[in-house]
């Protein structure tokens, strides 16, 4: 069979104060512009440019895509073929800012479809919450926003195609 | 599990009077140096790390009469993680002077013992071989890892084969730090002590140099670790086992280097207490009745060739219960030699 495959990558961004030193993980707040599918995507090509020259981006362009980001959690899915997904992962890596912001590019799931990789990130949405709700000490059934949000992007992940 | 083994702590002592040879006091951390620290282990801790290695250095020698243990101070103010291991890890950087003796002797051995974990950074040929040769045999100074200076250009000796071959041997670990890989700040006195560069060609360099070490030990004793110093270059185990693998490693390796090996290296290294890195035996204890049963019962035709070795070993047991300590080891490990010749 000569079907095309490719990767998908969940990746985190982890956002870095450089003011303050005050634990980001905690809750993100967002500096200066907004991030985006596109911006990260122009990010993404220059680290590949500046690491891997035009052959690497040439082995990675065509099948590079952003297929999601959500602002609130930071969180995008990436597509990328499969025989070059390694320089795309190494460049994700050693991407060090975005917008003038310092950022850790975190790996959060690596899959070879996309039903998995919607399944992580709801996986990841449900952690993350859970953590802020820990962080918050608030008492078990109690109804936050949170809910509502996780809704919303559960529904806007499945809703994904390829 | 995943081992972060180098986290440097910023090294707060003055500069030392060549007059004054007494101890200067432990330097205390504010609470802003604290906070900084919290935060660093936090990311860690997000990204997936369990076990954390502080890590003081000292450029040159250990001096017994100057030498503060820093680490104690720090971790007495860290707040308790459960589930995170914290080690104590001293890296001594060598250089032309540090030939002749830096500190690693008898005497400095309750020094010593205040740390997990021992590590050489080995800057000339000369240093390199006496770190693999000497300093990785087994004795309470081995240093279990060779942290190899990666972003100086043109790497300051040649990797001889036979030189790593010897050190892996005697069970030590060259250590690669992924700083340098994106281009971060290195810790300041690793700079100072040209055993680091920050700027364009340092990224270069690293990737140059990494290769080589990988080339070298064929992935065998490679292990990865941080040594950041501003939170941004912070990066989650996998991601850093991706790179390795562009270096040429095999992907299990790769992902060995943060996990299965430094694990043996930190169970390795608690041999530093023992005599030559030899764990004891387990020892049987024979109750006192049940001895002087056997004593009796011996001359009523037992069979004295298979059953004296057993009681000489079980006599060997009960005497040696008492005394404890490496002293104890090490004789049962002659008599038992003489047991079975």
């Amino acid at each position: 069979m000569v079907r095309f495959k490719n990767r998908w990558l969940l990746a985190e961004f982890i956002p870095i104060d450089s003011n303050s030193s005050k634990s980001t993980t905690s809750k993100p707040t967002p500096s200066g512009r907004p991030l985006d599918g596109k911006i990260i995507w122009s990010a993404l090509r220059q680290s590949v440019l500046d690491n891997f020259g035009d052959v690497g981006w040439g082995a990675v362009a065509p099948s590079l895509t952003i297929k999601y980001f959500s602002s609130a959690t930071s969180v995008a899915i990436i597509r990328v073929s499969r025989e070059h997904h390694k320089i795309a992962w190494a460049a994700l890596t050693m991407l060090l800012s975005i917008n003038g912001v310092r950022y850790i590019p975190n790996l959060v799931h690596l899959s070879g479809t996309i039903r998995h990789a919607q399944l992580a990130a709801i996986e990841h949405n449900r952690v993350v919450i859970a953590r802020y709700r820990a962080l918050a000490k608030t008492p078990a059934g109690y109804q936050d926003s949170y809910d509502s949000f996780l809704e919303k992007s559960t529904l806007e992940i499945e809703g994904l195609q390829d | 599990m995943f081992f972060d083994l180098n986290l440097p702590i910023p090294s707060k002592l003055g500069p030392v009077s060549k007059k004054g040879k007494e101890k200067q006091a432990a330097p205390a951390f504010s609470p802003a140096e604290i906070d900084a620290l919290e935060t660093k282990i936090d990311l860690l801790v997000h990204l997936g790390y369990t076990v954390i290695a502080f890590t003081q250095t000292v450029y040159k020698k250990v001096d017994s009469k100057t030498h503060v243990n820093v680490l104690d101070a720090v971790l007495g103010q860290l707040k308790s993680r459960p589930g995170i291991v914290y080690l104590k890890r001293l890296n001594i950087i060598l250089d032309e002077d540090s030939e002749k003796g830096f500190g690693l002797i008898n005497a400095n051995i309750p020094l010593c013992n205040g740390y997990d974990l021992i590590s050489l950074v080995p800057t000339t040929h000369a240093t390199l071989s006496l770190a693999c040769l000497t300093h990785t045999l087994p004795s309470p100074l081995t240093a279990h890892i060779i942290s190899l200076p990666l972003t100086l250009p043109r790497f300051p000796y040649h990797l001889k084969h036979t030189l790593i071959r010897t050190a892996l041997k005697n069970g030590a670990v060259f250590e690669i730090n992924y700083v340098g890989a994106l281009g971060g700040e290195n810790d300041p006195l690793l700079v100072d002590a040209n055993a680091a560069e920050n700027g364009p060609s340092a990224k270069r360099n690293w990737w140059a140099s990494a290769r080589e070490v990988v080339r070298v030990t064929k992935g065998k004793g490679v292990i990865v670790s941080s040594g950041v110093v501003s939170e941004a270059d912070f990066r989650a185990p996998r991601d850093i086992g991706n790179l390795l693998t562009i270096l040429g490693l095999p992907q299990n390796a790769a992902h060995d280097a943060s996990t299965r090996i430094p694990k043996s290296l930190v169970i390795r290294a608690e041999t530093r207490k023992t005599y030559r890195a030899v764990l004891s035996e387990p020892e049987l204890i024979v109750p006192p009745n049940v001895l002087a049963q056997l004593e009796t019962s011996l001359p009523m035709g037992v069979d004295p060739s298979t059953s004296v070795p057993m009681k000489r070993s079980r006599e060997e047991g009960a005497k040696e219960s008492t005394p404890s300590g490496t002293g104890a080891e090490r004789s049962k490990k002659k008599k038992k030699k003489g047991n079975k010749e």
